[in-house]
């Protein structure tokens, strides 16, 4: 082992013996191009450090080796294990210290086995480093979006739905981190990066929440990354916004209330969203004979974009939407006019989307073959069973959880001393408006 | 019957895919066999799309997704044709299981949907034989009617069973009450 690494391992050893991580911290990362170069030789280096004392000076090791991997090209499975070990016996206490460094090493990690394509395998890794490295359930980390990527490659979500399902009320991002730490930046973990993790965490949570076809949720997730304020448009965001447009469709047949106070998608989104606009536009018209068209002249935009198989949704949506339209205006209709109406080819095809829809509890209806008659019927919930009332009770408890939270989050911001000052500061400002206003910090950056 | 049968199993192999490479065929077919019982098709759908190509060659892997196709399409006949099969003892008693929820859910929206439907058109659907459907009708109390010469049945509609209050439900109730008062 070269002397300057001994000197590493020394340094890691004395400083975490004697408690001293804010140091050892600080020091570190200057070492990371010592280690990096030295590649060939880490594993020597890990074998004289223990993942649970040494935490910090493991997590560089990890980091040099995800930055040499390029060029070291190691065995992906044992760096996988490693990583798998890593996450499982550190000290998350020492891990505090370097929060910057250990949201880098999962970031190269994703894209390590992203690359291997060995998605799965990282899963079960990020959602322990989640689960380690957050201080509350609904805090939101960079790893999130890292998470919702390897979900994303290796189609499973079973992991990754309980943290979509939690409500964001916490963003832990790398600006604060760093801010906190002082500690130095690598020319990676840049600070610029954390609103490309936030809008990717949306963006790959919409689509997760698409595939499993939870549309409402899909919708907003959507929304959210949209409606990010912003001075300039993101392509994270403009993409969200054709699949946005798409996922309203499905859900209420038209655009979904967007906040006015977005610019940024009617100044840049929209011109470039045109195709997008135009199938909304048609599918306005109720008719799915011209909505059929209209996708199959778009049908190349479409794919190139991945969101042909949303654009069959739509259409599909379309029948539905019309045949429920239908239990609007008639009480009995045949099964042939219900073809013609809706521009199904047969019968038998309308019969086929009306038992799916009944089945699926879209509309109520029963089907009389005798006659070749549909019925259609109120929808015959009374509201007096026990599963409604767990449902009601559910619903309730998840309003009454939001209240708190909302009152909660209002008692921190009317105590935050910023917010006093501008408050203050603007009253005295109606007073004497002729000062021009000198707020030392704005509480909304 | 439970859904949650089937669940340690589950946990096992999920476990095993997301802890091993190269995973044989049995892991897949077993995960899919149980995700289909549970009523989970998008994840049955996603897990046939995760499934490595060179695996999806694997008979009963093929068959059971055949299976799965006719569930996300609604397709009852495809699916009560494509489950008579030979099934290996792995996949064996969740793919019964399965048959049995599919019958019964079959009847049970039909009960729903139809006021009336052709004999025939049951049969096809369910790949019953007329005297398995007579025993069935007669179990569910559904009456028989000739046109012409064609047998019509008519479902009769399943009475819900009457609810109760209980006190749990009431203690609920009194929480929200004070709540909005206050």
């Amino acid at each position: 082992m070269g002397s300057a690494l001994e000197n590493y391992v020394n340094q890691v050893r004395t400083l975490s013996a004697s408690g001293s991580y804010r140091e050892l911290a600080e020091e570190l990362p200057e070492s990371l191009s010592l280690l990096a170069r030295n590649w060939s030789i880490l594993d020597n280096v890990l074998e004289t450090l223990d993942m649970q004392q040494h935490s910090l000076g493991v997590l560089y090791v990890l980091l040099a080796k995800l930055h040499s991997a390029s060029t070291a090209n190691p065995e992906p499975v044992q760096l996988i294990q490693l990583m798998r070990d890593f996450v499982q016996r550190n000290t998350v206490e020492q891990l505090r210290f370097a929060v910057c460094a250990f949201y880098e090493t999962c970031h190269l990690f994703t894209e390590f086995v992203v690359q291997k394509n060995l998605s799965i395998l990282g899963i079960r890794i990020l959602s322990r480093a989640i689960d380690q490295i957050r201080q509350l359930d609904t805090q939101l980390t960079p790893i999130h979006a890292d998470l919702c990527l390897l979900s994303l490659k290796a189609k499973n979500f079973s992991v990754v739905l309980p943290y979509l399902d939690a409500d964001i009320t916490d963003i832990s991002t790398v600006a604060a981190e760093c801010k906190t730490q002082q500690q130095q930046q690598s020319q990676h973990t840049d600070a610029n990066n954390d609103a490309k993790y936030f809008l990717l965490y949306y963006y790959y949570g919409g689509m997760i929440y698409t595939a499993v076809k939870n549309y409402e949720r899909a919708l907003y997730f959507f929304e959210v990354c949209v409606t990010t304020p912003a001075m300039a448009m993101s392509h994270i965001m403009l993409e969200a916004y054709k699949k946005f447009l798409m996922v309203s469709l499905i859900v209420e047949g038209k655009i979904a209330y967007i906040p006015k106070n977005s610019q940024v998608i009617g100044r840049f989104m929209k011109p470039m969203a045109n195709h997008y606009h135009d199938l909304v536009n048609v599918y306005a018209n109720s008719s799915s004979e011209e909505l059929r068209i209209i996708i199959l002249k778009y049908s190349e935009a479409f794919t190139r974009d991945n969101n042909m198989g949303l654009a069959k949704q739509v259409a599909t949506s379309l029948y539905k939407r019309n045949i429920q339209r239908l239990t609007k205006t008639f009480l009995t209709l045949s099964l042939s006019d219900v073809a013609s109406r809706v521009q199904l080819s047969s019968a038998v095809e309308a019969e086929r989307y009306i038992l799916n829809m009944i089945k699926s509890g879209e509309i109520y209806a029963s089907i009389n073959q005798k006659d070749g008659m549909v019925l259609f019927k109120d929808d015959p919930e009374k509201y007096n069973s026990p599963d409604m009332f767990l449902n009601v009770q559910n619903n309730i408890t998840h309003v009454l959880d939001q209240v708190r939270q909302i009152n909660k989050m209002e008692e921190e911001i009317i105590l935050n001393p910023m917010y006093v000052k501008k408050a203050l500061g603007s009253q005295d400002d109606d007073l004497t408006s002729q000062h021009p206003k000198t707020f030392s910090g704005d509480p909304t950056d | 019957m439970h859904l949650n049968k089937y669940s340690e199993l589950q946990q096992r192999l999920e476990n095993e895919e997301f802890e091993q490479v190269e995973l044989g065929a049995d892991v897949y077919q077993q995960l899919l066999a149980i995700y289909m019982y549970q009523n989970k098709l998008a994840d049955a759908k996603l897990l046939w799309m995760r499934i490595p190509n060179k695996l999806k060659e694997d008979k009963e892997l093929i068959q059971l997704n055949l299976l799965n196709v006719a569930l996300q399409n609604n397709n009852y006949a495809d699916f009560f044709k494509n489950i008579k099969y030979e099934w290996s003892e792995r996949v064996k008693a969740p793919v019964e299981d399965l048959l049995i929820k599919q019958r019964e859910e079959l009847f049970k929206l039909m009960g729903s949907a139809y006021v009336s439907i052709y004999q025939h058109n049951v049969l096809e659907l369910s790949l019953m034989s007329e005297e398995e459907l007579k025993n069935a009708c007669a179990a569910l109390n559904w009456t028989e009617e000739l046109d012409g010469d064609r047998v019509i049945l008519k479902p009769k509609v399943q009475e819900a069973p009457p609810s109760r209050g209980n006190d749990d439900q009431l203690l609920k109730l009194t929480e929200f009450v004070t709540f909005l008062e206050n």
